[in-house]
């Protein structure tokens, strides 16, 4: 090998390690920045119809934004007693949520679910919503889960 | 002792230099194959590379860190000896010009 062909060599190894160190960096920080976002933000999730009436489902509606390409994949309650007594899952969905909501911009959505059978003596509840998530960003993927706790939920006796 | 420690040092700065201009193109090359043909996640590339990158820097700064404290030293130590030397030539120039004028 001449010393002019190692010279070469040896900048073209420095020019390419250079650009492989700046893409590992990038991509490093862009993906602890994906892996460490929440999936919704500036969220807000109510119970529109308190007190729930006998015949009458709940009625949630959320707004917030998601920073990212998420679609969810298990989205459930749980109904917490104000007492701390018991507690009750909500997962039998009788109006369905928009499943993959667009990202960067608010959009409302809504989702009704029965009344679990053996909440017959109605009450004060904190219902607790969680959603479990598949995000994507660029070449990235990762599972998500988000909760939205203490919601206001009254029931009225069955 | 101080040439052969030198050319150990010269020999390990050529290692580094050899480890800074592959390193980065492997990992990545090899992780993007790796993370396209499914055999690991982009997440533990990702903790594979934050922890090779700490080691180097933690390994690099100690390297360093005792490297520039025996230059250091040998700078002082041949700053010191450049000065005894200089002292020594200008007293033996002192000489000479008193032999001569003695003659």
């Amino acid at each position: 090998m001449t010393p002019n062909t190692y010279a070469i060599i040896k900048a073209a190894t420095n020019v390419i390690s250079g650009f492989s160190m700046i893409a590992i960096i990038v991509l490093g920080v862009a993906y602890m920045s994906f892996s460490n976002a929440f999936v919704f933000q500036d969220v807000k999730i109510e119970i529109v119809n308190n007190p729930v009436e006998q015949t009458r489902d709940i009625e949630f509606i959320m707004i917030g934004y998601k920073k990212h390409e998420c679609n969810s994949t298990r989205v459930y309650g749980v109904a917490y007693a104000e007492d701390g007594t018991h507690s009750h899952d909500l997962n039998l969905f009788t109006k369905q949520y928009t499943r993959n909501t667009r990202p960067g911009e608010e959009v409302p959505n809504q989702w009704h679910m029965k009344v679990p059978d053996d909440m017959v003596e109605g009450g004060v509840y904190r219902v607790s919503m969680t959603g479990d998530f598949v995000c994507n960003y660029l070449i990235f993927q990762t599972e998500k889960s988000q909760t939205y706790d203490n919601i206001l939920l009254e029931v009225e006796p069955r | 002792m101080d040439i052969r420690r030198n050319q150990k040092i010269a020999q390990q700065v050529e290692r580094w230099d050899l480890y800074a201009r592959l390193t980065p193109t492997i990992f990545l090359v090899g992780s993007l194959f790796l993370i396209i043909f499914k055999i690991i996640d982009f997440e533990t590339a990702f903790y594979v590379g934050l922890v090779g990158f700490a080691f180097t820097a933690v390994v690099w700064w100690w390297w360093a860190i005792f490297t520039i404290k025996y230059l250091v030293t040998v700078l002082n130590r041949t700053s010191k000896n450049l000065q005894d030397t200089a002292i020594e030539i200008s007293q033996i120039s002192t000489e000479i010009e008193k032999i001569k004028d003695d003659t």
